[in-house]
């Protein structure tokens, strides 16, 4: 890619643009973009409006896409080229599908729109203020726009309803944002205050809907336009664009993190810088004394931010230090420093020392067992941040500088860590990772791998998922990426839908030790067809697997297939870039290829309904899997250290044996999820 | 911005649109990559460039690039 260093960000693009060079260079357009201010953004999202996401993802088939479907009450022209931007941002083919002006409601109530024919894994219906106004009478009084907003939520909540049941893509609907041209044509406060409350009260309905429905989402509006205006008079009036361009870019911004959340690229870990970013000034030359935290102007800036960043420690976000430090200095600070509001248990790792800072990041990653690509860094240092963005492109760098009242605003202008559910799993994760270092201290104790499996005292519980289960499974299947054996992500309603179907096999795998419980760190998706037994997906936390915790599950599995009476299970892999080290997982386990059986012999995947286009194939995990087939003949026996626990009927077993499995690594901790 | 060249220039880069010299007499419809929605991005950067406020309807009704520089610089 030319790189003119004072070429604008939009100049860049066009570059690529007019050489025909843009599709190919897609995966790479995520740094450049993360230096574009908003205007830029905005003028790149105009020229990536216009490129094909067929050609870019003919360039790049394993690139993650998504069909978006936009619709609303007013234009939402602007709305496109800042998807685009915003799916460039994060690297995601966002397909996009506009609708016809005016027509949400039947976009959404009729399963025979085009809206639902587009098969959309997102519907971003765009709801606007005019779309109340517009109902009212002049002159108008209070009460009359109680009724509009009272007819206009009876609307949107029965198309919320008609489309989840319907359709099978996330919802997308947003909380109206009050306009002074609306309050100010009432004179008197008493009547202003109550169309208030019936605004409120319209938008808090709104806002409910994502409690009722498991497939919808609502995005609040009003902090949005606490930061911008949230409506352009000229545009609202000539072009029925009712909602800014600016509120339009941010509205984009927020859906593009739940794109990102969707095909499973939520950010896990966030890195801070130290020096400049927790505290001010320099350690190295100032001292312990000398730095700036807790007390004074700048210390209570910084200060404030440790306590944002403790904040997203707090809801499953692994927080590390990572600084070009000596590791005594900064050890001392972080323990003992009274105005320090981190201390070292919120860290899982602080990583004081003189090596390039994209070489510590990846050191991390292989530590912690997640992908580098999972990082968010937070430097101050123009430097650090270009050569970790220059380095390691994957890695999501905010960019602070040396006023750190702004550092808050910087962290959360993005919503790297958002997702849709917070699960008790997330909320413990952060302590799990440092019971998993503290493993890892253990198992350089011992000779063998053999003799620290059996002191780790592995234990297992296989059963079927319940309803309490849930958002935990979903999240499992969109976070996990390396065992994951078809990368078929499933949200919360998809996962309850099969819980509901009496053929369907969902088994949610826990697993503990003696270092503690590790939670639902797995899951396994099947269905019975007659005497056979598919396995739809088989997934695994990286931070449990090459325990034996897989060989277990398996192992049980099969031997429940055989206790149930069947005679053949089949298993599918399907390669993503991240996968491949579950590839031979299947024939490692006593399962020959079958490249005859049908990707998914599951009669209703698709096909019966009419609806077997590639693209369905590609949602349920289908396309390009490789089947394999085990008779039941011959059943791996279970891993001698691991104890299972579970009420699924199981055949007699042959006795267990003393070797994790047939897939056991020579180290057992060389996952990275 | 002080001429037609100015103006096509300043389209060009806000909108990423391969416009040329040949392409100013043109009505909008043979333009290629041409879309009305377009003056909708276009205005405030219009505005800023030439330092006035420009009617959205005149510039809606334009139906040339010819035309909509005379309604943005006012003539």
């Amino acid at each position: 890619m030319p790189q003119t260093s004072d070429a604008t960000v939009a100049q860049r693009l066009r570059t690529l643009q007019q050489a025909g060079t843009l599709a190919v260079e897609y995966p790479r357009l995520g740094p450049l973009l993360a230096e574009a201010d908003d205007d830029e953004l905005a003028r790149a999202g105009r020229i990536l409006a216009r490129l094909d996401p067929g050609e870019v993802l003919r360039a790049h088939p394993g690139a993650p896409s998504l069909t978006v479907a936009v619709t609303g009450s007013g234009t939402l022209a602007p709305l496109l080229p800042a998807l685009a931007a915003e799916g460039a941002r994060h690297g995601i083919v966002l397909r996009t599908v506009p609708s016809s002006y005016g027509t949400w409601l039947t976009d959404l109530t009729d399963p025979g729109s085009d809206l639902h024919a587009a098969r959309p894994d997102l519907v971003l219906c765009v709801l606007d203020p005019m779309t109340v106004l517009d109902e009212l009478p002049s002159p108008w009084g209070v009460d009359d726009v109680g009724r509009a907003l009272d007819a206009k939520l009876a609307l949107v909540e029965k198309a919320a309803e008609q489309f989840t049941a319907h359709g099978d893509g996330t919802l997308v609907l947003n909380t109206l944002p009050l306009l002074r041209v609306l309050t100010a044509q009432l004179l008197d406060l008493r009547s202003r205050s109550r169309l208030g409350v019936l605004w409120r009260e319209a938008n808090a309905r709104l806002l409910g809907l994502a409690e009722r429905h498991a497939a919808a989402v609502v995005l609040d509006t009003d902090p949005l336009v606490a930061e911008v205006p949230a409506h352009d008079p000229r545009l609202s009036a000539y072009a029925k664009a009712h909602l800014s361009p600016a509120l339009l870019a941010r509205y984009a911004r927020e859906a593009g993190h739940l794109a990102r959340g969707l095909v499973g690229r939520t950010k896990k870990a966030l890195a801070l810088d130290l020096d400049g970013t927790l505290w001010g000034g320099i350690l190295g030359d100032d001292g312990a004394e000398g730095v700036e935290v807790g007390e004074g102007l700048k210390g209570e800036a910084f200060a404030a931010f440790q306590r944002v960043a403790r904040q997203i420690g707090s809801q499953g976000v692994l927080l590390a230090a990572v600084s070009k430090n000596d590791p005594e200095p900064v050890a001392a600070v972080i323990g003992e420093h009274p105005g320090m509001v981190l201390r070292p248990d919120d860290f899982v790792r602080i990583t004081a020392n003189w090596q390039p800072k994209p070489r510590n990041l990846t050191d991390l990653a292989a530590d912690l067992n997640i992908g580098v690509d999972g990082f968010v860094l937070a430097d101050d240092s123009p430097y650090e941040c270009g050569l970790v963005r220059h380095d390691l492109p994957e890695v999501a760098v905010v960019a602070l500088d040396d006023e750190p009242a702004l550092h808050i605003e910087k962290l959360l202008r993005d919503g790297w860590f958002d997702t849709r559910d917070l699960t008790a799993e997330d909320v413990a994760r952060p302590l799990r990772y440092r019971d998993e270092l503290v493993r890892k201290d253990f198992q350089h104790g011992f000779d063998s791998i053999q003799d620290y499996l059996d002191e780790l005292g592995v234990g297992v519980s296989l059963e079927p998922a319940r309803a309490a289960d849930v958002p935990r499974l979903s999240q499992i299947t969109l976070r996990t990426n390396q065992f994951n054996l078809t990368t078929r992500r499933l949200q919360p309603a998809d996962v309850q839908a099969l819980l509901d179907d009496p053929g369907a096999l969902v088994l949610a795998v826990r697993s503990a030790d003696r270092f503690g419980d590790n939670g639902v760190v797995g899951a396994v998706f099947a269905h019975r067809d007659g005497t056979a037994l598919t396995i739809d997906n088989f997934l695994l936390s990286c931070r449990v697997f090459a325990r034996g915790i897989e060989q277990t599950c398996l192992s049980a599995l099969l031997r429940h297939a055989a206790a149930t009476g069947a005679d053949t299970v089949y298993g599918s892999y399907r390669p993503s870039p991240k996968n491949a080290k579950v590839a031979e997982f299947y024939t490692r386990h006593g399962f020959a290829p079958a490249p005859d059986a049908g990707a998914d012999p599951r009669p209703d995947s698709g096909a019966a309904t009419g609806r077997a286009d590639a693209q369905a194939a590609d949602r349920n995990g289908t396309t390009g899997a490789r089947v394999f087939r085990h008779d039941l003949a011959d059943i791996l026996p279970q891993p001698r250290h691991v104890r299972l626990d579970t009420s699924l009927d199981l055949a007699a077993g042959p006795d267990a044996t003393a070797s994790p499995g047939p897939s056991d690594p020579s180290d057992p901790s060389e996952g990275s999820a | 911005m002080n001429t037609i060249d100015d103006f096509v220039t300043l389209l060009r880069d806000e909108l990423g649109l391969p416009l040329g010299a040949e392409d100013i007499g043109r009505s909008f419809d043979q333009v290629e990559g041409w879309d009305s929605v377009h003056l909708l991005h276009l205005l405030t950067a219009l505005e800023h460039a030439t330092g006035r406020r420009i009617s959205l309807p005149d510039a809606l009704e334009a139906p040339s690039l010819e035309h909509l520089y005379a309604v943005a610089v006012g003539r």
